[in-house]
């Protein structure tokens, strides 16, 4: 275990290493200054100089490791106290940052996230211009309010610089948008050293949106303090809050005070350290997270608690699991799909490293379902909820996920929000196929099936034209298009990504992106340049299409035609052709194949003959069409484009092949439902109407 | 409780006894829902016939392929599939307006029904039962607009209780209730409707408040006749789509294909059965009393006194009776 003052030096050595590289340049274009090296060097002040050194805690009271995982850049000491009737958050924030950055640093930008929910903000316009997952907001209620106003921010050894706080809006110029605000410190803080920010604030928690606020008593407290951006690639990345984003940042050690009243039932990110009863009424619960970058808690008085200790490759993780009481018997259902969801992933990805996992139900109709922060994820049920409809599975398995792809992995969720959320969906897919079966993994009932895997495929292929994947997340066409693109095609290319290396192969770059990249907020070209430098092939060609591209792809068999060679012989001499009823005649067969959009990939073609034999040919797709073309004492009964249904990209599956006898019993069976759902309307008509 | 037992098996023995109807009224719906459906099934026969994908469909119910289907612009939109079913179940509404009144013919009609007095019910009946239906359109919407309304308002209030099965419960309880005021409703009317058919009562109004007076009269008996008839109905559906599940191999286009009649056939009793307990209810209640006609008194002029002279009995008569 390290002590403070050894890592100290280290740090100031990795700083003054990196001060060498340094690049200046600021995200936040209102408030770029570019302040020359020798201009910082004449202002630097040690804030050590103002008596005792600042550090960052080396704890590892939250992480089954003896030493810290992460670079850490943040604490943040937090006391806050919840005004449960008001919905309301008074606090303090002690924030030290540690200056990796390379160079001195004159402004710090801060995310301001609940003010999203005002009518002017950002994230509020966007909604309503493009949809948004909880909310239309067809009418304004005063209760979506929420707000988070910094009362006063002392910059310890420069005093109070709460009058140099400025909002800015880097992403869209909104004046009224106070996601964002910037702190123009007095004296620049040299590369290498720390700063402490001593804040104020006040929250007021917004009736639940974008999976934060309250609903009835119940409380989650997502993105609800002041949390500094993150000095990335040569400058500050601190986005807006907007509708289809969520959230990046520097990974450090949290120390979380909450007093709240003392009938509430809390679970937070970290591990609880200690629970004081008030005289007040109130109790003070203290909460510890090592290696995070986030911090999130949720309160009601109605949570049923369950506990239990999975004994992960690193150490015992203790499970708790905050219920619903009307969702208790849900309970074993909730356990069992974290359990073999933990297990998959370590197996296949690696380890998790943390003492904790809290697993909240929360308030039904809330809109807080389905959540990751760091340690801690909402899932999402009813008291209705049958097994063959998957939901729990399916909510639990991707927010655990993102503990690894967003919570350890880290990328920035503003910029490449297909490596969190696309990535962990096609791990979706790959832990469900395992614990649900392939085709069955979202609803398998009574007859009725739907897998995962087509799932995501589904919600890709009616948006695939509209934007690529490497897309900022507030840039995308609608709504709609985000979903589909950043989690359906993300996980739909992955998945056609296997069939070019093999699923083998593929499983061991995501295990090796995994381990080489965690704690490291890595960028796409990390994650690109893994799968190639593993699995040893170039793959640029599908990249740039797929990653980079909005191509479509689109293969079709366009037509099969067989005719008899001898076809301008006579009837009466053909019928001799035939001898003893068997067709002896030669066809020529021709098998034509169409790529009708503007993806480029080879492709597997198997034609059938109806003397049982089958043909596999591969085309490489480069030009717009190609035809197969065959003489044999057979017809073609059928072509089918890849056959072993490795391509999960193209966005027609029933063109990719071609049966020459048509098979009606697909449409008589189709019909016949909706025959029967034409017959009982006009009964169900007539039985009320006459 | 013996006289709602007599409604019901009357009624239903009405509906057994007639039974053709049962059978021209499904045999119509089938037809016009052949028409309804023909739209979708040419959209689906250009997209399915010759893809070896549409072989999801027919191993099991495979939703991402169905989907899939109706994404596909060469299917078209669905709204050109909906439509047409919907209007030809609007057909088969009207159509059981128009033929209704035979069948109410028929069920009072002791024996089977001649055709052409069957086709004159319903001609003469036609305009009485398109007013009667207007009428009865008005009542019930603005009704069933009231209530809904009335419920979304309750289900508002109980949303914010933190009882999460509450809401649920209260929209069942709340739907029972809707349920039975419109089958209160649908009484009156059906009170109505025969009233009219029966009595050939050409002022519709009349039937109206004959029926309305009725319904409020003998309310809980026709409405657990009714509702218990409803039950059975909910039954059948059930149990139909449990055995459509249970007993019928996907790959069984045909066995889907009779199994689904057989329950829609089964599901046009129960509603014919509840007229046949209006009709009863009206000839046991509401049908005037046969009228007795009995001749005018004659007035008897007293008759002359004439005081026969006294004759010895002959031996050959018997003496005779005064007021015979």
């Amino acid at each position: 275990m390290h002590t403070r003052s050894k890592m100290l030096v280290t740090v100031i050595a990795v700083g003054a290493i990196a001060l060498v590289g340094q690049k200046s340049a600021s995200k936040i274009a209102s408030a770029a200054r570019q302040v020359s090296t020798s201009e910082k060097a004449a202002d630097i002040v040690t804030p050590s100089s103002g008596g005792s050194a600042l550090v960052i805690p080396d704890t590892t009271l939250a992480i089954n490791s003896p030493a810290p995982m992460s670079e850490r850049v943040v604490h943040y000491e937090i006391d806050a106290k919840y005004d449960a009737a008001k919905h309301t958050i008074d606090a303090t924030e002690t924030l030290t940052y540690h200056n990796l950055t390379g160079q001195s640093l004159d402004h710090f930008p801060f995310h301001l996230y609940q003010n999203a929910f005002q009518p002017n903000a950002t994230w509020v316009r966007e909604a309503k211009r493009d949809g948004n997952r909880d909310t239309s907001y067809d009418k304004w209620k005063s209760e979506e309010y929420g707000s988070e106003e910094i009362k006063s921010i002392e910059v310890v050894g420069q005093g109070d610089l709460t009058s140099q706080l400025r909002y800015v809006a880097p992403d869209d110029d909104n004046r009224d948008d106070k996601t964002v605000i910037d702190l123009r410190v007095a004296k620049p803080i040299p590369a290498g050293s720390y700063v402490q920010f001593k804040i104020v604030f006040h929250d007021q928690m917004p009736l639940t949106q974008a999976r934060s606020g309250w609903k009835r008593d119940f409380l989650l407290g997502g993105q609800w303090f002041p949390k500094v951006g993150v000095w990335w690639h040569g400058a500050w990345n601190c986005h807006q809050y907007h509708a289809a984003t969520e959230f990046f940042a520097d990974f450090g050690v949290y120390d979380v005070k909450i007093t709240l009243p003392q009938n509430q039932v809390i679970g937070a990110s970290g591990v609880q350290l200690s629970s004081v009863d008030n005289a007040d009424g109130t109790k003070t619960v203290t909460y510890h997270g090592d290696d995070i970058h986030d911090f999130a808690w949720t309160a009601s008085p109605r949570f049923k608690v369950r506990e239990s200790v999975y004994p992960s490759q690193m150490g015992p993780v203790k499970l708790r699991f905050l219920m619903q009481p009307a969702h208790w018997d849900q309970a074993d259902r909730h356990e069992r799909a974290i359990r073999e969801t933990l297990d998959r992933f370590e197996k296949w990805y690696g380890p998790y490293p943390y003492k904790t996992l809290t697993v909240v139900d929360p308030e039904p109709d809330s809109a807080a379902g389905g959540m990751e922060y760091p340690t801690f994820i909402t899932g999402d049920t009813s008291w209705f909820a049958p097994n063959g409809f998957r939901l729990v599975e399916i909510v639990l398995e991707h927010e655990f996920g993102h503990q690894y792809w967003y919570g350890m992995v880290a990328t920035n969720e503003f910029e490449d929000a297909w490596m969190d959320e696309g990535i962990n969906s096609y791990t979706e897919v790959k832990v469900l196929d395992s614990m649900l079966g392939k085709n069955t993994s979202v609803i398998d009932l009574a007859g009725i099936t739907l897998g995962e895997r087509e799932e995501q495929r589904m919600s890709y292929i009616g948006v695939a034209d509209l934007d690529p994947m490497a897309q900022k997340a507030y840039d995308y066409y609608s709504y709609n298009s985000y979903g589909g693109i950043t989690y359906g095609k993300t996980a739909s290319v992955l998945l056609t990504l296997e069939g070019i290396i093999g699923e083998d192969t593929m499983q061991k770059a995501m295990h090796v992106y995994f381990m080489k990249y965690r704690f490291t907020h890595p960028t796409k070209e990390d994650f690109l340049k893994t799968i190639e430098e593993v699995s040893g092939k170039n793959l640029r060609w599908y990249f740039d299409q797929a990653v980079y591209g909005s191509e479509v792809l689109d293969y079709e068999v366009s037509k099969v035609d067989s005719f008899p060679t001898d076809w301008y012989v006579k009837k009466k001499d053909k019928k001799d052709a035939k001898k003893g009823g068997k067709d002896e005649r030669v066809y020529q067969s021709t098998v034509w194949i169409h790529r009708k959009e503007d993806f480029v990939m080879p492709v597997a073609v198997e034609i059938k003959f109806d003397n049982g034999e089958t043909i596999r040919e591969h085309w490489d797709g480069q030009s717009r069409w190609t035809r197969f073309t065959y003489q044999k004492k057979a017809k073609v009964v059928s072509a089918e484009l890849d056959p072993d249904h490795t391509i999960q990209i193209d966005r027609n599956d029933f063109n990719n092949s071609y049966l020459v006898k048509a098979n009606r019993k697909p449409t008589y069976k189709l019909s016949t439902y909706w025959l029967f759902v034409t017959q009982w309307m006009g009964q169900a008509l007539a039985w009320w109407g006459v | 409780m013996s006289e709602n037992k007599g409604l019901l098996s009357s009624g239903l023995a009405m509906v057994a006894g007639n039974k053709r109807y049962i059978v021209w009224f499904w045999l119509l719906n089938l037809t016009l829902a052949e028409f309804g459906t023909g739209a979708f099934r040419r959209s689906a026969h250009a997209v399915l016939d010759h893809s070896l994908a549409a072989d999801k469909l027919v191993h099991g119910f495979h939703l991402a392929t169905l989907f899939e289907l109706f994404a596909r612009p060469e299917f078209g939109p669905m709204s050109a599939k909906t439509m047409p079913a919907i209007y030809f179940a609007f057909i088969f509404l009207l159509a059981t307006a128009l033929f209704l009144p035979g069948v109410f013919e028929g069920y009072a009609s002791g024996e089977r029904l001649l055709r052409e007095d069957f086709f004159r019910a319903c001609g003469r009946n036609l305009w009485r039962f398109l007013r009667l239906m207007i009428i009865a359109g008005i009542v019930m919407a603005i009704v069933a607009g009231a209530l809904f309304g009335l419920q979304s308002v309750l289900l508002k209030k109980v949303s914010e209780s933190t009882n999460e099965v509450l809401p649920f419960r209260m929209h069942m309880a709340s739907l029972a209730v809707i349920f039975l005021i419109m089958t209160a409703l649908r009484i009156w009317f059906d009170l109505a409707e025969v009233d009219i058919v029966l009595k050939d009562q050409r002022a519709v109004r009349k039937s109206i408040w004959a029926g309305l007076r009725h319904t409020f009269r003998s309310l809980f008996g026709l409405l657990a006749n009714y509702v218990a008839i409803t039950i059975i109905a909910a039954i059948v559906l059930v149990g139909g789509l449990w055995a459509w599940e249970k007993l019928v191999a996907p790959e069984s286009v045909l066995g889907a294909f009779l199994l689904v009649q057989i329950v829609l056939f089964l599901l046009l009793i129960p509603r014919f059965w509840q007229r046949g307990v209006a009709v009863s209810y009206w000839q046991q209640k509401m049908m005037a009393p046969a009228a007795v006609i009995t001749p005018p008194p004659i007035p008897l002029e007293p008759l002359p006194v004439t005081v026969p002279e006294p004759t010895p009995p002959s031996p050959e008569t018997p003496p005779s009776t005064p007021g015979m």
